[in-house]
């Protein structure tokens, strides 16, 4: 499973990284670090990954089964 | 039969008058459920009520052509310059990126011991009194200090500014206008000289917000002096008068819900959880304005250039389809912190982690200290229209 975050969609709440800490982390200017990318998630996270989809107000954060580009 | 416009009832409803408190829930609860979409006609322009979740978050993402040149859809001409709420677009993005920094969770983190600090210093003062106005001497107490402390200043002076700004938050809700542009003048002064004393004596612009609002440069351009203030100003109405409304909710639920407020007192690690559930039920912000620049439709609707758009933050907040029993206070709900107290887009509030911060020290550290209160007897509470506060919150506990 892998995590994408919508770089354009982003507003900067900051509510992934909260709830996804193991996973997700903010740059300087409180927006997610990992704008823009879309990253596996290792077993144990799926469920930290799914809190932080849930929690983005701007629906930025999708999980999906295959990496876009491949 | 109902009138309508464009088939949309018409709601006549006067968001800015006062009521009991939750009385605005109840009022915006039952305009969701009677129809989507709602004209109001209370005031001169009148507005479009964007009511249910989903279409309050898509509202939010029109920010292209739905604009900020009107706030507030209650009060859409307010005439007060603020920054960068004013800006949009490019421009709105070219300044936040000045300040965002300073209220990224980073940044936050930074004032985290001084927040408990100060908190502390504020309840230990009011303990042995055996109550106190909590609006009056806390709530509105902590946020200033804490305002003041973020801009460098010394918090000592929160003793002359705290009745300026007071002043002037109640002349936007119909208090005395030449008391309140009096305040303003003051409270401008007030940050005139703070500037100028920077611009003497800089410190490190990454530590310190009026050193980088001085340094920095947007499009090759120093932000002029009446830019920074104004920034100044508007991070002061931003974060007061808000934070005092939040904690106000907050304490009336915890002195009438006994279950609730053992929860707090046992579980202080959940803090923060509980504080975000407060957000989603009690937003004060329960409303914010557009203004439509290009002429477009919106599910049905045809609106025109110059219409104004009510935001509904809380009528979103409390939307059954997205939070199912909204007035139920569940901890962690699933999904729970996607509500809009803090708006969504790009506008969204800057002070956002801060404020959020600021709620989790109070329910840590006064629940610590003061674990059983009540509120007076006999005590009416009422809420402010436009934006939510209580006037008076009368507490007491055993000594």
């Amino acid at each position: 499973m892998f995590i994408s975050v919508d770089a354009a969609a982003c507003m900067g709440h900051g509510r992934c990284y909260s709830v996804a800490a193991d996973l997700l982390s903010d740059d300087e200017q409180g927006f997610v670090a990992q704008s823009g990318q879309t990253l596996r998630i290792p077993g144990d996270l799926l469920d930290q990954a799914r809190e932080a989809a849930d929690a983005c107000p701007e629906g930025a954060i999708s999980i999906v089964e295959e990496h876009p580009d491949r | 039969m109902t009138e309508t416009k464009q088939g949309c009832p018409f709601s006549h409803t006067d968001y800015g008058a006062d009521t009991e408190i939750h009385g605005h829930y109840a009022l915006l609860d039952a305009e969701r459920e009677a129809s989507r979409f709602r004209f109001n006609d209370t005031t001169e322009r009148g507005f479009w009520m964007l009511q249910r979740y989903d279409d309050v978050v898509e509202g939010f993402q029109r920010h292209d052509v739905w604009t900020t040149r009107a706030r507030s859809a209650i009060n859409p001409d307010s005439g007060m310059a603020l920054l960068p709420q004013d800006l949009n677009g490019e421009a709105h993005l070219k300044m936040r990126r000045v300040i965002n920094p300073f209220f990224a969770p980073a940044a936050v983190k930074r004032m985290e011991a001084m927040a408990h600090e100060r908190c502390i210093e504020l309840i230990e003062e009011l303990r042995p009194k055996g109550g106190c106005d909590f609006v009056a001497e806390f709530a509105i107490r902590y946020p200033t200090d804490l305002f003041l402390a973020l801009l460098g200043l010394p918090v000592s002076d929160g003793d002359f500014f705290l009745p300026w700004s007071e002043t002037l938050f109640a002349g936007f809700f119909g208090g005395d206008p030449d008391a309140a542009a009096a305040a303003k003048r003051k409270i401008t002064d007030y940050f005139d000289a703070a500037v100028n004393e920077r611009r003497a004596n800089p410190r490190d612009p990454k530590q310190d917000m009026v050193s980088r609002l001085i340094e920095a440069r947007i499009d090759g351009e120093p932000i002029s002096q009446e830019d920074i203030l104004t920034v100044c100003m508007t991070l002061m109405l931003a974060g007061l008068d808000t934070t005092r409304s939040a904690l106000g909710y907050i304490f009336t639920h915890l002195a009438r819900d006994d279950a609730d407020r053992r929860t707090i007192i046992d579980r202080p690690d959940l803090g923060p959880a509980a504080a975000e559930e407060f957000l989603r039920m009690y937003p004060l912000v329960f409303q914010a304005g557009r203004e439509v620049r290009a002429a477009g439709e919106f599910h049905g609707i045809d609106m025109a250039e110059g219409d104004v758009v009510w935001l509904g933050i809380g009528s979103a907040n409390r939307d059954p389809r997205k939070f199912p029993e909204p007035d139920r206070f569940v901890i962690g709900r699933k999904g729970g912190n996607q509500h809009l107290a803090f708006g969504a887009g790009p506008h969204r509030c800057l002070g956002m982690h801060l404020a959020r911060l600021e709620l989790a020290v109070v329910l840590k550290e006064w629940h610590e200290r003061i674990p059983h209160y009540r509120i007076k007897e006999g005590t009416r509470l009422v809420e402010r229209g436009g934006q939510l506060t209580l006037a008076t919150l009368p507490l007491e506990w055993e000594v």
